[in-house]
């Protein structure tokens, strides 16, 4: 049963959505997504059954957030070049996420969990998203916010790192058990990811409007 | 210790209920600034609208009205010449030489002026071309034609002949509202004078019309509603930003000021 959590199902649904939806889109974005969905599901597998079997498996985490980080900065990065040209901005942000990284691999060992650089992303996220909605505000055209996918897409990435933040900050402080091998951390966590898959689901469903609408 | 951790713990679940409400916060303001951005959008549309059909109508009227002015003149003018023409040359007696060369000439003469009459005409059927040479031009034409009546005494200063500056969507309005103002006074003002200023000043378009005629309370035909085709120039100085002032009072004439941001 541990294969299947609410996440790895979240996981589940929202890859099967963006391989018949977004998979076929023309830009790259959709492709993106994909993929990046189906290594977090093979990540998720892989981490529970290490885990079974009593082995750590923390490192895994380590190297997946380098696929996280190149994913929803390449997403922010595509939802913010319709209104202004971001490289500059966006090369900052990758380039501390990248020295926050490099500091962790030189004082830490790989073995324990990079919550520094989650952290460090985890508001560097927050603010791009933040930069979108002001982008978005100024932006003297209206959108249907409805059936925006972009919007919705950018709205589950805030909900996700913003809503992270207390635990990246606290993480290790707090290890309360609430049911067998159930932390509140971990509870947060399906929380978040519940949020974050159902938004990015609906922005799914939202594209596959455009497209029906544009065929 | 352990009592110490629940705390950390119930304070980070509470924070992160408040972290996630923040953004609830912040989709609700987005949707709210949203569809305020999307009625103000759809009203500029309707506005738009709105004005282009204005336009439209404009330049119907002015069409309208050239067409009547040629009417008018072809029959008051053209044709009476052209008749005069035809009885002068049935009248004449070949065998009485002198007579009929005096009454050929007369016909040449009603001939020629028939055809200047109709040159003039033609230039009036160019009713857009009028707005296109200039606001100064159309509104000197229009002076013609009233002048041409003979029925009142004018006073023209019209500055704007010389001016470079166009917009040509302003001009074939105001060319109507002049044209508004004229029919109003030869319908209703029983005028026998008529002071016509036009200039530009400090960006804005001055056009002022007074007459010696009857005269009107201005309350009285607000309230009425009715009033003279004055609502529609009321409604098209509003449409192009303008601000109009009138004078009168019954027995004392009739003056209207217009003042419009121009170009």
């Amino acid at each position: 049963m541990r294969y299947l959590t609410p996440i790895s199902i979240a996981e589940i649904i929202c890859l099967i959505a963006a391989i018949t939806i977004m998979w076929k889109d023309k830009n790259a974005f959709g492709k993106v997504i994909t993929c990046y969905l189906a290594i977090a599901l093979v990540t998720e597998e892989i981490a529970a059954y290490l885990a079974i079997r009593g082995i750590h498996n923390l490192w895994l985490f380590n190297i997946y957030i380098i696929f996280e980080i190149s994913t929803i900065l390449y997403g922010l990065y595509h939802c913010i070049r319709r209104y202004t040209n971001p490289k500059s901005i966006f090369i900052i942000g990758l380039g501390i996420i990248v020295l926050t990284y490099i500091f962790f691999l030189i004082t830490q060992p790989f073995t324990n969990l990079n919550t520094i650089t989650i952290s460090v992303m985890s508001v560097i996220f927050t603010l791009y998203c933040l930069y979108y909605y002001y982008l978005l505000l100024k932006d003297e055209n209206f959108i249907e916010i409805k059936t925006h996918a972009e919007f919705w897409w950018v709205t589950g990435v805030l909900f996700f790192y913003f809503g992270s933040t207390m635990s990246n900050i606290f993480d290790g402080l707090f290890k309360v058990r609430l049911m067998g091998f159930i932390t509140l951390k971990f509870l947060i966590y399906i929380l978040l990811n519940v949020i974050l898959y159902s938004f990015w689901l609906y922005s799914f469903i939202c594209r596959m409007k455009q497209q029906k609408l544009h065929s | 210790m352990q009592n110490e951790t629940t705390k950390i713990a119930f304070l980070v679940a509470i924070a992160t209920l408040v972290f996630l409400l923040v953004p609830a916060f912040l989709i609700l303001y987005i949707r709210s600034y949203n569809r305020h951005k999307k009625n103000h959008f759809l009203e500029k549309q309707n506005m738009q609208q709105k004005f282009e059909s204005e336009m439209l109508q404009t330049r119907v009227e002015v069409q309208d009205q050239t067409m009547q002015s040629i009417a008018t003149e072809l029959h008051d003018n053209v044709g009476q010449l052209l008749s005069l023409t035809t009885l002068t040359l049935n009248s004449v007696n070949l065998d009485d030489g002198e007579k009929a060369k005096k009454k050929i000439d007369n016909s040449l003469s009603l001939v020629n002026k028939s055809i200047k009459e109709l040159r003039e005409l033609a230039k009036l059927l160019h009713g857009e071309q009028l707005v296109e040479n200039g606001i100064g031009h159309a509104i000197h034409q229009e002076i013609n034609w009233l002048n041409k009546a003979g029925t009142y005494e004018l006073k023209v200063n019209n500055q704007l002949v010389d001016v470079q500056v166009t917009s040509p969507d302003k001009d074939l309005i105001i060319l109507r509202l002049l044209q508004e103002i004229i029919n109003n006074i030869i319908k209703h003002a029983q005028a026998k004078h008529i002071q016509i200023d036009s200039y530009l000043e400090k960006n804005a378009l001055h056009l002022k019309v007074t007459d010696n005629g009857v005269g009107f309370d201005p309350n009285e035909i607000k309230a009425k509603k009715s009033g003279m085709g004055l609502n529609s120039i009321y409604k098209r100085i509003e449409m192009i930003n303008g601000e109009l002032a009138l004078n009168s009072a019954p027995g004392e004439g009739t003056s209207i000021s217009i003042e419009i941001p121009y170009p």
